[in-house]
């Protein structure tokens, strides 16, 4: 994995950094320097992904694979930010200002990032429901020759995966609300539109009020980029870091379905363009919040890459299907078409069945990278001898 | 047609051989011990070898009239019950056979129509589309009655066969050690019975009976490459099913950040009901749900354990954030019973999670309740440390009132009884901080009362505890200006510490010999407290010319006159002290009285000339019965009771 080299090179950096330390007079200077490197790794790291072609659809915008790259550096940021932090520098810095406010902001957005990744998590479970419904749909689709009763299964199926992707946030957790029951009058459905039940719903993990996007609206509370003399200090990587944080949330809130979105759109990053390791997040922000416009009013599962052309070739599939039943037969021509979409199809499963486990570890990497950071910094706090108590 | 036929022997020998080949199988059909698979094969190359027969007869188009003929009874079959309003499962079980027969016949049609060579037989093209058609009408009612069956046996009731949470060791320490300070503590009534739950408890998540349907439907579904439908609807019930029970054991949906926020009280409910709930689900619900995977889908290879975890994550996701959540926590003194509780019921189920969640795509699983494991033994460590840490810096301002026992000393050595129901967990995890402590302890336990259960490191760090409580409770005398009240306060808390040690399961772990120890040091503050409050008194009484025999009027006057007046002083201040214990009242009254009025008496014996009531305020058995009022906490004058005398 690309990203496994990248870290093993940030770790072989370190080291060498580490003797130049030794070498070189004042900390200052190492620590401009140190500030330095680190915004120009994040700048490069953001703008591979943002050069993301969106032809080559492994490493397309929102692709699980790019998810797995955004993830991979975010946690290759993290790791440098902290050495920043906590490695080399005097550790009372931390406790005096502008630090003293900073650092306890940024602990107080890590506990929100947390609750993103469990919601995020948990959204994953229903992209994997999704996956194996459109599994059923290419086996019944790939049989030849495509008959009646193949295209009935596959337009049960259908009805079942597209209607789940479509169920907006809010119906999601209302649907678990209402206590969806297995219903028993099914029965006195006339039974050729009987309704298939394979639509799942997603499990509330956390209270029916909880939203990500206000999560999301709230781990921005606070955050504005350094001022002045504070431009130059450590300040500004923790500004950096906040930026990464929220984003990388954003983008996974963006991506995979997850309680209540409402607003995701309109949240407003407070980075300003002249910050040269900013610009490609901004530029991600721009392109990826311009998708969730446009499928934000239709109510969207999420721009996973995966998602969307399953979305997509299900509802060719399912206008197939229809005109199958209307039609009574097909021409070759529409049979053979069809059999192009489920192999088609086959695809986006095929990455999900790879790559969602994968996912699912990664964000619980990231969650458990948050709190040691977090906890290294509590205690870090806690042996400098501030006597007030952490915020959280 | 040609094409058709080219598979199909045409001459009469070879319709001979068919035929034969057809008896045999016919023949074989009937025997009884016959594999379920080896059946089907037989059925199968019955419906094909009728299937060329009935090729070979009718030479060409009307070729598959049989198999028309078969495909219209069986559709007959099936199609009758998509208007019927009820379940076939409810009906009855021939209804049920004949629906599953019909369903297998048109499977075997199906297999017999592929098996033939593709060719452009618009009648075989038909009637495969047909049969189909009819396969997939009959698995979309498979599925329904699959949900159905599911819904309606989803066994609601709530397993009763294990403790309830309340029978649990349930003492709330809502109070912190930091804002104990002359705060009465409750005594903790604690010591509730440890539910001591081992063994399993599978129960039916679906009754018995019910199995063999579900399997005879997950049979047909699979054996017609349905399998995925079976699963997903499968999931779809069950998960919902578990996610209700876990609803039922009301665990709050919390998210992380409501978990840091929680005020102690609520949180300390939600982690017992966390370990209840843990306990609950995994070892009656999942334990179950896998029997019931394993039962249903266990003959289809692995699917059962895909279906499985599917079923259980969701669940699983919220029981570990709740965890993290706790493991992140800040770990103040008082939450270290109920991490302990936590801990020890992850530590006890691992081995089942891990045997739950054994295969690869469960290693997330195993994995994550590793690390939850390894972070909640982090947070009992640092919860000790803070405890540790809280004993010995809680501070005071004031001096307790009375001398009595301090509520620090009460929480504390409350809170460390519990510690023995946990000494094998707490061993374990204070293992490796162990040799700091043991050097620190004070008491070296050697030669023959040195036991494995005072030198193991649960001992060491309760004995360090108990030592930074001493120190402690030293620093709270010196608050103290009066030096006898010093000693009072001392010798209260010294025996109530050992007190509870003498009266708990703590005693093994501090040894006769501490027991013996402070038993000498409480006794020692017991003789501090008479020397420095009564040598004093009694002195005034001590003859100063040991010659002569008696004393001088006014020189006895004198000396009653300042007995009393230091007498009254001690009385109206040492009766607003406590000793709480009354038998260490008792002894110390007993003692002081022995001192003091058998000095008086000797003093008044030796006097005999002057002793009238005029100069004698007090009588020997005023100031025996007088001594009894003292740290008795109420405080008291002697013109009071002088007046009431008097009357």
């Amino acid at each position: 994995m690309p990203a496994t080299d990248y870290q093993a090179s940030f770790l072989g950096r370190i080291s060498i950094r580490r003797n130049q330390v030794i070498a070189m007079d004042g900390n200052h200077e190492q620590e401009l320097q140190d500030l330095e490197l680190f915004s120009k790794h994040v700048s490069e790291r953001f703008a591979e992904l943002l050069s993301s072609p969106d032809d080559v659809p492994f490493d397309a915008l929102l692709s699980i694979s790019w998810l797995r790259k955004l993830l991979d550096f975010f946690l290759c940021c993290e790791a440098e930010f902290k050495g920043i932090l906590m490695m080399g520098n005097d550790p009372s810095q931390i406790s005096k200002p502008p630090l003293d406010r900073l650092i306890p902001e940024f602990l107080d957005r890590s506990v929100k990032a947390l609750d993103v990744c469990n919601a995020v998590t948990n959204g994953l479970e229903s992209v994997r429901h999704y996956q194996k419904l459109a599994e059923i749909v290419v086996s019944a689709l790939e049989q030849k020759p495509i008959g009646d009763g193949q295209s009935r299964r596959a337009k049960k199926t259908l009805t079942s995966l597209i209607s789940a992707m479509n169920v907006d946030d809010k119906e999601c957790s209302a649907a678990k609300a209402t206590e969806r029951s297995w219903s028993f009058s099914r029965r006195g459905v006339s039974s050729k539109d009987r309704v298939p039940e394979h639509f799942r719903s997603v499990s509330n993990h956390v209270a029916k009020n909880w939203s990500a996007a206000k999560q999301i609206q709230a781990m921005t509370n606070n955050l504005v980029p350094p001022r002045g003399a504070e431009g130059s200090g450590l300040a500004s990587p923790v500004y950096t870091m906040s930026v990464i944080m929220v984003f990388v949330m954003w983008a996974l809130v963006a991506a995979i379905p997850c309680q209540e979105r409402n607003g995701l759109s309109a949240i407003h990053f407070p980075a300003p363009k002249q910050l040269n390791w900013a610009q490609s997040i901004i530029g991600l922000h721009e392109k990826i919040g311009e998708e969730w416009k446009k499928k934000e009013k239709k109510g969207t599962a999420g721009l996973l890459d995966e998602m969307q052309k399953m979305e997509k070739l299900g509802n060719i599939l399912m206008d197939f299907t229809d005109s199958f039943q209307f039609h009574g037969d097909i021409t070759d021509q529409k049979a053979e078409e069809a059999a192009a979409h489920a192999a088609e199809l086959a695809e986006p499963c095929r990455r999900m069945e790879e790559g969602l486990l994968p996912l699912q570890m990664q964000i619980r990497e990231v969650f458990h990278r948050i709190v040691k950071t977090r906890t290294e910094l509590l205690n870090a706090l806690d042996q400098v001898g501030k006597s007030s108590p952490p915020l959280l | 047609m040609d094409e058709c036929q080219s598979a199909i022997p045409a001459h009469d020998g070879d319709l001979h051989v068919v035929a034969a080949a057809h008896h045999i199988v016919k023949a074989l059909g009937t025997t009884k011990n016959l594999s379920d698979d080896l059946r089907k094969i037989l059925i199968d190359l019955d419906a094909h070898l009728s299937l060329i027969t009935s090729n070979i007869d009718s030479k060409g188009g009307k070729g598959f009239v049989e198999v028309e003929e078969r495909l219209k009874r069986v559709e007959r079959k099936i199609v009758i019950w998509e208007s019927d309003r009820i379940m076939i499962w409810d009906s009855g079980p021939k209804e049920v056979s004949d629906y599953l027969e019909a369903v297998d016949e048109v499977q075997t049609l199906i297999d017999s129509l592929r098996g033939l060579s593709m060719n452009e037989n618009q009648k075989q093209k038909e009637l495969l589309h047909r049969a189909s058609s009819l396969l997939q009408m009959a698995m979309s009612r498979l599925e329904e009655e699959l949900i159905h069956m599911l819904v309606k046996h989803k066994q609601q009731s709530e397993p009763t066969y294990m403790p309830s949470p309340s029978s649990q060791r349930n003492v709330v320490y809502s109070e912190s050690v930091v804002s104990l300070d002359n705060e009465s503590a409750k005594e903790a009534s604690s010591k509730s019975s440890r539910s001591d739950e081992c063994g399993e408890y599978i129960v039916d998540l679906v009754p018995e009976h019910v199995i063999p349907d579900i399997k005879s439907i997950a049979k047909v579904m699979f054996a017609s490459d349905y399998g995925q439908e079976f699963c997903e609807a499968f999931i779809g019930v069950r998960k919902e099913a578990l996610e209700q029970h876990f609803d039922i054991l009301e665990n709050g949906k919390l998210s992380i950040e409501d978990v840091l926020k929680m005020e102690w009280c609520s949180l300390s409910t939600e982690m017992n009901k966390w370990t209840w709930s843990m306990k609950i689900i995994f070892r009656v619900y999942l334990m179950s749900e896998k029997r019931l995977c394993d039962q249903v889908l266990g003959e289809f290879g692995s699917v059962n354990s895909f279906c499985f975890l599917e079923i259980a994550k969701t669940t699983i996701l919220c029981l570990l954030n709740f965890g993290e959540a706790i493991a992140m926590g800040p770990q103040e003194p008082e939450k270290l019973l109920r991490l302990l509780d936590m801990y020890e019921t992850l530590a006890d189920l691992v081995l089942d999670i891990d045997a739950l969640f054994s295969e690869d795509g469960g290693s997330f699983v195993r994995l994550e309740f590793h690390k939850l494991l390894e972070g909640l033994a982090d947070s009992v460590k640092a919860a000790f440390n803070t405890f540790r840490v809280a004993v010995s810096s809680n501070g005071s301002l004031y001096p307790f009132p009375g001398g009595g026992v301090h509520p620090l000393s009460k929480y504390v050595m409350n809170y460390i009884s519990m510690f023995p129901d946990y000494s094998s967990t707490l061993n374990l995890l204070l293992e490796d901080q162990h040799s700091d402590v043991a050097s620190l302890v004070s008491e070296p336990q050697c030669g023959p009362t040195a036991s494995l259960s005072t030198s193991c490191p649960m001992a060491c760090h309760l004995r360090s505890i108990t030592s930074s409580l001493e120190s402690n409770l030293h620093k709270k005398s010196k608050l103290y200006k009066d030096e006898a009240l010093q000693h009072i306060f001392l010798m209260n808390n010294l025996h109530y510490m050992v007190q509870k040690v003498k009266g708990s399961e703590l005693r093994p772990f501090f040894g006769d010999e501490w027991i013996r120890k402070h038993n000498a040091k409480f006794q020692q503050h017991e003789m501090n407290y008479e020397r420095v409050t009564w040598s004093s008194v009694v002195l005034l009484l001590k003859d100063d010319n040991p010659g002569s025999s008696s004393l001088s009027k006014s020189a006895f006057k004198e000396k009653c006159k300042g007995f009393s007046i230091a007498f009254e002083e001690v009385y109206k201040n040492q009766t607003s002290w406590c000793i709480p214990d009354p038998q260490l009242r008792e002894d110390l009254r007993i003692s002081t009285s022995l001192k003091v009025v058998h000095a008086y008496r000797t003093f008044l014996g030796r006097n005999p000339a002057h002793v009238d009531d005029k100069c004698i305020k007090h009588t020997v058995e005023d100031v025996e019965k007088l001594l009894l009022d003292l740290f008795e906490g109420s405080p008291r004058s002697l013109r009071n009771s002088r007046r009431m005398m008097k009357t």
